[in-house]
């Protein structure tokens, strides 16, 4: 069964909603909007996606910019460094995301990362309420680990949209995106993925790189198929041996 | 019907094209973004509007323009989620009738275009909206005859041009009009509007036995986004 589409605006029928949890209550997610006492409308374009366990609700949304939510990894780039925290860009245009100084793991006053005003970090979302700074870290403060956060050194961005990265982070099966994998079985790079829609490549090569990160935006704004991806990729390592 | 593009332009949030039988015009939508401290407003978000016309500079012919689109569009965006924030549309004029309308007339006959390539640009932008909305542009004939979507032929020999607006709940959002009319011609036409507007959105499953007159228009509203939805989830059915 294909699920509607649902234009903003749209009232949810209550034969949609999953039941609720045993507290009587339902989680909304994403491009939902509740008016008391009972109605549940749309915000945006989508497709309505449910989970039943959870009595959860959200709308499966299309691209648009990112707005960051906890957990999310992303990659930002530092503006200028204060006394206690660097601020750095996610987006272009919208406020300052604040990244402590000593959030880096194994970060003391003496050994912490010297960064300069351009330079990127991986790192996870770890505030972003409504009407506050949002906050980023390059460890996971429970356990004082950096598990692969950190600076990123050497290569280079690329910016494909915020939908596509996601795909990415999804992994071949999920997403269905099998660039990176193709490419990597005959190529050695690394590469991170930023939420935020950045990706970050990094290789021996500059033809390597800059041809790992144009595969990438070509298949994001052409929307290629399995298959598309898989010619293209024989292509890709191709021109770069 | 109208011809539509989605995401048009690459470094946009959200971009649209909306060609219809006059106009042709190119949205492009940024937000939510960083405001000047001078508009920024405490509780909700700013909606900035710029129309560029198809040749020279702007004027206060356009300025006026964006008064309206944005006044139009505040309505429709959920605007306090995003206080202190900037929504930022960009209106281009890609083609117009190359006959000069009446001052007046072509004011009111360019602004359907702008509001429906506005709000697709809206849409494709993900930014939260209030309703869905769609724009019609209805000339009188010095008969009495009410016309939607007039040719140009039409609309210089017509008495009055009016554009109009609804939601998908069917209330009235916009209204521009000018030339010589009376209430119960505006009543007229204030009908044939709304009809217009709700068929843009009706289902398009049910519409076989419903639209066997094809009086009121397609559901060009509801095509266009469907067919997003649709290209944007494509991937989906593969794995």
């Amino acid at each position: 069964m294909s699920t509607p589409i649902l234009l903003p605006g749209t009232p949810i029928s209550a034969s949609l909603l999953p039941r609720p949890n045993k507290s009587g209550t339902l989680t909304l997610g994403p491009g939902l909007r509740h008016t008391p006492p009972q109605t549940i409308t749309t915000t945006t374009l989508g497709t309505l996606s449910t989970e039943p366990r959870k009595s959860a609700l959200w709308l499966e949304d299309l691209a648009g910019r990112y707005a960051p939510s906890v957990n999310d990894l992303v990659i930002a780039q530092i503006h200028h460094s204060s006394t206690d925290s660097y601020s750095c860009t996610l987006t272009p245009h919208t406020p300052f995301a604040l990244l402590g100084q000593l959030s880096f793991e194994g970060a003391s006053k003496k050994t912490r990362p010297q960064l300069k005003s351009g330079d990127l970090v991986y790192a996870r979302v770890c505030q972003a309420g409504k009407g506050e700074d949002v906050e980023i870290e390059c460890l996971n403060s429970a356990t004082g680990k950096g598990e692969g956060m950190g600076p990123l050194k050497g290569g280079t961005t690329f910016d494909v949209s915020p939908g596509f990265a996601r795909r990415l982070m999804l992994g071949r099966k999920k997403g269905g995106v099998m660039l990176l994998e193709g490419v990597g079985e005959k190529v050695k790079f690394e590469v991170a993925i930023g939420r935020n829609g950045v990706i970050w490549v990094d290789s021996g090569s500059v033809r390597i790189t800059v041809g790992i990160g144009r595969l990438v935006q070509d298949c994001d704004r052409g929307g290629w198929t399995l298959e598309e991806q898989e010619k293209a990729v024989k292509k890709a390592i191709k021109d770069m041996s | 019907m109208p011809h539509i593009t989605t995401s048009a332009l690459q470094r946009a949030d959200g971009s649209a094209t909306f060609t219809s039988n006059l106009y042709s015009i190119l949205a492009g939508v940024n937000g939510p973004v960083e405001v000047q401290r001078r508009d920024e407003l405490p509780e909700e978000a700013y909606i900035e509007v710029n129309i560029r016309p198809g040749s020279g500079v702007g004027t206060p012919r356009e300025r006026y323009l964006e008064s309206i689109v944005a006044s139009v569009l505040r309505s429709v965006i959920l605007v306090h989620l995003h206080p202190r924030m900037l929504i930022q549309v960009t209106l281009q004029v890609l083609q117009e009738p190359s006959e000069k309308l009446m001052k007046g007339k072509g004011e009111v006959a360019v602004l359907p275009s702008l509001l429906n390539a506005a709000f697709l640009a809206l849409v494709d932008g993900g930014i939260p909206l209030e309703t869905t909305m769609s724009a019609v542009l209805v000339a009188v004939d010095a008969a009495g005859g009410v016309v939607a979507e007039p040719s140009i032929k039409e609309l210089l020999i017509c008495q009055s041009v009016h554009a109009l607006a609804y939601d998908l709940q069917g209330e009235l959002v916009m209204d521009q009009s000018t030339g010589v009319f009376d209430m119960g011609i505006w009543e007229g036409v204030a009908e044939v509007a709304s009809e217009r507007c709700k068929a843009a959105v009706a289902s398009t499953e049910d519409t076989d036995e419903m639209r066997d007159t094809d009086e009121s228009g397609e559901p060009w509203l509801r095509t266009a986004l469907e067919e997003k939805v649709r290209a944007a989830n494509a991937w989906r059915e593969q794995t």
